[in-house]
């Protein structure tokens, strides 16, 4: 039989302090689809990191194709043909599909640029993957995030790859994208190419993978197992212990409406939105990725004044397009990047949680250390790993991340919370914790708007979800009853469904 | 992974700091610090070595904090527009052009309150002019601020048909020994043996360091510029921060100008060339990162003396001014090249 595609032996990869990995093994076959799963913080992205050459590791061996790969060496990586794609994606939205393609290595007669040739390798890269029609001259930018993905898949491909290491890919799609995605990478895999998949998303490995490896605390705990092991023992795998309920029990609410949204435009995104969320009360909103959710959650807040429309809180209209007056009265919100939108990196967990009320702690001068015991009592409350209100939030894990965004709206004692996408890239274990949050502050009596991709978390958390679809409101439904299934179909109008991955305006 | 003993609720005990990194140790803005004060420390040996006569003696010493509080007060301004991840280009050029304004009102009698009125309400308004450019305009700050680097220059050389003022006599000046409150007090005046200047100096260097560190209004400079759209999700006065941001860098440029025109007698359209460059340099050998979000104003206060120790050091060792601007420019590129990577424009 062949050497496997990749092989990694007693990878190990210390840092100052930290012991990122301690002994990782597995194997990638040539055609097969490996996932690779762990909790936040399990050594996943520093194990890709050693592959694709960016981070050298202490010890350890890593083989392609039999054959010992230089480490810490990233071109010699990707001349290996080893290609990793980001779950942020990297493209530049200024460029064009073929140049984003050749990005760094454009095919050239003489001096020149042979643009012809990169439109023409690029259209067939793009046909290989079953998406000819994208148009190679067409902006990143203007692409849906699934087709942006596709182009990152293409540019990995220009590079003739034997290894396709693809993080979250899944994160930033909704779920028709992400078939799509899938039909791609089985492509990919017919061709013979090795793919290693990282997903948070446990369904997914079901449906693309064929083997699986657990990561915990930098270790392999088990390895090469069938894509059909049964969900709850993954999860035991990951976190060491059974998560016994992943959505909280919630009593039904029934408060007052705190939030009034009344026939809200934002052009193009937001064509009119009327909708209430009652104290206690956590409100769903699904659809798919460009459907308007976000840019809703963003005109309510006040981050973009509406065309048209009002929102009130408590009956007291909100100043539009004025995000300070907003949290006066009383909202917050988690936006979708929380690294981008939400929080100062390089900021001490204590600093990011009391920026928002930190004309509270200001009698003449700042008292930083009551700043500090503020902060640290809504972070432990969270119970944020680590336990140091000092730390730097770039340090953090994702979901500690997120935590520290919700530990600012403790503080705040906010009465109604937008939340984009909250779970995003978070672990399985840490999503529980979020989600215990949630219901903990619903019962306290705030209202809550949830935006989220993944309709099962919909369906477990949310009181009342409503479907979002080109920019209005097309579906409600008590969340005792809806399905995961009928809420995918309102997301999608039925004509548009062959258009998926088409342009956007 | 979880920790399981952190009691949720008021738990007083602090933490014991873990082995990770905490803000300080991470931003190595403690650790630059340090460095500098051995930097600083370094030089002063060095003077005292090279020119053991006239170097380390009182009045070498006074004579070199005064000049550097001209700069040292820009310098402070800077930090806070820094911080903001923007920039002033202008405040050289503005430094005189406010000097001559005071002068020409001054000029042929007035006080030393309507000439320091004067010129600290003209830098008011050219540094109000870049604010609104830069907050309400929209205008890049680099862009911006050029812009009034020539204008302001070009305002100070018209002033007065390019002449210098005579400022000698207000309020019963003499080089000797000035009366109190005279203009030249200011410059050459003492207090206990501490020039007045200083003074003035030490006092924006701590009222700088207590507003960017223990207010409100210090912690949103740094929010705007370490992540403008987060801060403005968290309800920052976005906007608001960068224009006052720069009509305080405005009235510091207004005071630095008083306290040159003080040292020396006069206004002139000339004075402040690559005061700039001197200002940013400090800032940026202090740790105050160009990228904006981290600033340190006990670093911009090491970096001012290290600069001056520098030219002191190299003015007494008989470098011409030509080789003092190459180290000048120097440094302040090395500087910016051991910044921490992400920490560069």
């Amino acid at each position: 039989m062949a050497a496997p595609a990749l092989e990694v032996r007693g990878l190990v990869k210390e840092y100052p302090g930290v012991k990122a990995l301690q002994g990782v093994d597995f194997d990638v076959r040539a055609g097969e689809v490996h996932c690779l799963l762990g909790p936040n913080g399990a050594g996943k992205s520093t194990l890709i990191k050693c592959v694709s050459g960016v981070v050298e590791p202490t010890s350890g061996e890593i083989l392609l194709g039999g054959e010992p790969l230089p480490v810490g060496d990233p071109a010699a990586s990707l001349r290996r043909g080893v290609a990793t794609i980001y779950q942020e994606l990297d493209l530049v939205p200024e460029l064009t599909v073929a140049q984003s393609v050749f990005l760094a290595h454009e095919p050239r007669r003489g001096p020149f640029l042979d643009l012809e040739r990169m439109r023409r390798d690029t259209a067939a890269l793009l046909a290989r993957l079953g998406h000819e029609r994208i148009d190679p001259r067409r902006r990143v930018e203007q692409l849906r995030p699934a087709a942006q993905q596709v182009v990152s898949i293409a540019r990995a491909l220009s590079h003739d790859v034997r290894l396709l290491i693809m993080d979250e890919p899944s994160a930033i799609l909704d779920d028709e994208e992400i078939e799509t995605l899938f039909a791609v990478v089985r492509r990919l895999t017919a061709d013979g190419v090795a793919v290693v998949y990282i997903s948070h998303r446990l369904d997914e490995i079901r449906r693309i993978g064929d083997r699986v490896t657990v990561l915990s605390d930098g270790r392999t705990t088990a390895t090469g197992l069938p894509a059909a092991t049964p969900t709850e023992r993954l999860v035991e795998l990951m976190v060491g212990r059974a998560v016994e309920q992943l959505y909280p029990q919630r009593r039904p609410a029934g408060g007052e409406a705190v939030l009034e949204v009344r026939g809200l435009r934002r052009l193009p995104e937001v064509r009119e939105v009327s909708l209430d969320v009652h104290a206690g009360e956590v409100v769903g909103l699904g659809g798919l990725v460009g459907s308007g959710r976000t840019e809703l959650l963003r005109a309510i807040y006040g981050l973009e004044a509406p065309d048209a429309g009002e929102v009130r809180v408590n009956g007291r209209r909100l100043a539009p397009g004025r995000p300070d007056r907003a949290i006066a009265a009383g909202l917050g919100l988690a936006p979708e990047d929380r690294k981008s939108q939400g929080l100062l990196l390089g900021w001490s967990q204590t600093k990011n949680v009391t920026l928002v009320d930190i004309g509270r702690f200001e009698r003449g001068l700042l008292n930083v250390r009551a700043e500090r015991d503020a902060a640290r009592v809504q972070l432990r409350r969270l119970k944020t790993v680590p336990d140091d209100a000092e730390r730097v939030v770039r340090e953090l894990s994702g979901g500690n991340q997120q935590k520290v965004v919700l530990a600012r709206w403790l503080l705040h004692h906010c009465r109604v919370l937008l939340l984009d996408e909250p779970t995003r890239g978070v672990d399985v274990s840490t999503k529980a914790e979020l989600y215990r949050v949630i219901a903990d502050l619903a019962a306290d009596g705030v209202a809550i708007l949830v935006v989220s991709s993944d309709n099962g978390e919909l369906v477990g958390l949310c009181d009342r979800i409503f479907v979002m679809r080109e920019g209005r409101t097309v579906f409600e439904v008590a969340g005792e009853r809806a399905s995961e299934r009928e809420l995918l179909r309102h997301s999608v109008a039925p004509a548009e469904t062959a258009d998926l991955i088409e342009e956007v305006r | 992974m979880m920790s399981t003993s952190s009691a949720p609720g008021q738990d007083a005990t602090a933490p014991a700091p873990a082995d990770g990194l905490t803000e300080k140790r991470f931003a190595g803005i403690r650790l630059q610090e340090y460095a500098l004060v051995i930097v600083v420390a370094l030089l002063f040996v060095a003077g005292a070595i090279l020119k053991p006569d006239s170097f380390p003696t009182i009045d070498n010493v006074r004579n070199m904090l005064t000049q550097a509080s001209v700069v040292g007060v820009l310098a402070i301004g800077m930090t806070f527009v820094i911080a903001t991840a923007g920039i002033d280009l202008s405040v050289g050029s503005a430094l005189a052009a406010a000097g001559m304004f005071g002068g020409i009102l001054v000029d042929p009698e007035g006080s030393t309150l309507l000439f320091v009125a004067g010129a600290l309400g003209f830098a008011a308004l050219i540094g109000s002019v870049n604010a609104i450019a830069i907050a309400y305009g929209r205008v890049v700050p680099f862009i911006a601020t050029l812009a009034m680097f020539s204008i302001a220059r070009g305002v100070a050389l018209l002033l007065n048909d390019k002449l210098p003022v005579g400022l000698l006599d207000l309020n019963g000046g003499s080089f000797g020994d000035p009366a109190e409150f005279s203009l030249l007090w200011f410059g050459t005046g003492r207090i206990f043996g501490i020039p007045v200047s200083v003074y003035v100096f030490l006092g924006i260097v701590i009222a700088g360091w207590l507003v960017l560190n223990r207010t409100r209004y210090g912690r949103y400079i740094v929010a705007v510029g370490g992540n403008r759209e987060a801060a403005r999700i968290a309800g920052v006065p976005v906007r608001r921060t960068i224009l006052s941001v720069h009509v305080l860098m405005g009235v510091l440029v207004g005071i630095s100008a008083v306290l040159l025109c003080a040292r020396l007698g006069s206004a002139s359209p000339v004075s402040g060339n690559l005061y700039e460059l001197d200002a940013i340099g400090a800032v940026v050998i202090g740790g105050t990162s160009l990228a904006g979000g981290r600033a340190t104003i006990g670093g911009t206060f090491l970096g001012v003396l290290t600069f001056a120790l520098i030219f002191n050091l190299m003015t007494q060792l008989d470098l011409s001014t030509e080789v003092q601007q190459v180290v000048k420019g120097a440094i302040v590129l090395g500087a910016v090249l051991l910044q921490r990577p992400e920490a560069r424009l």
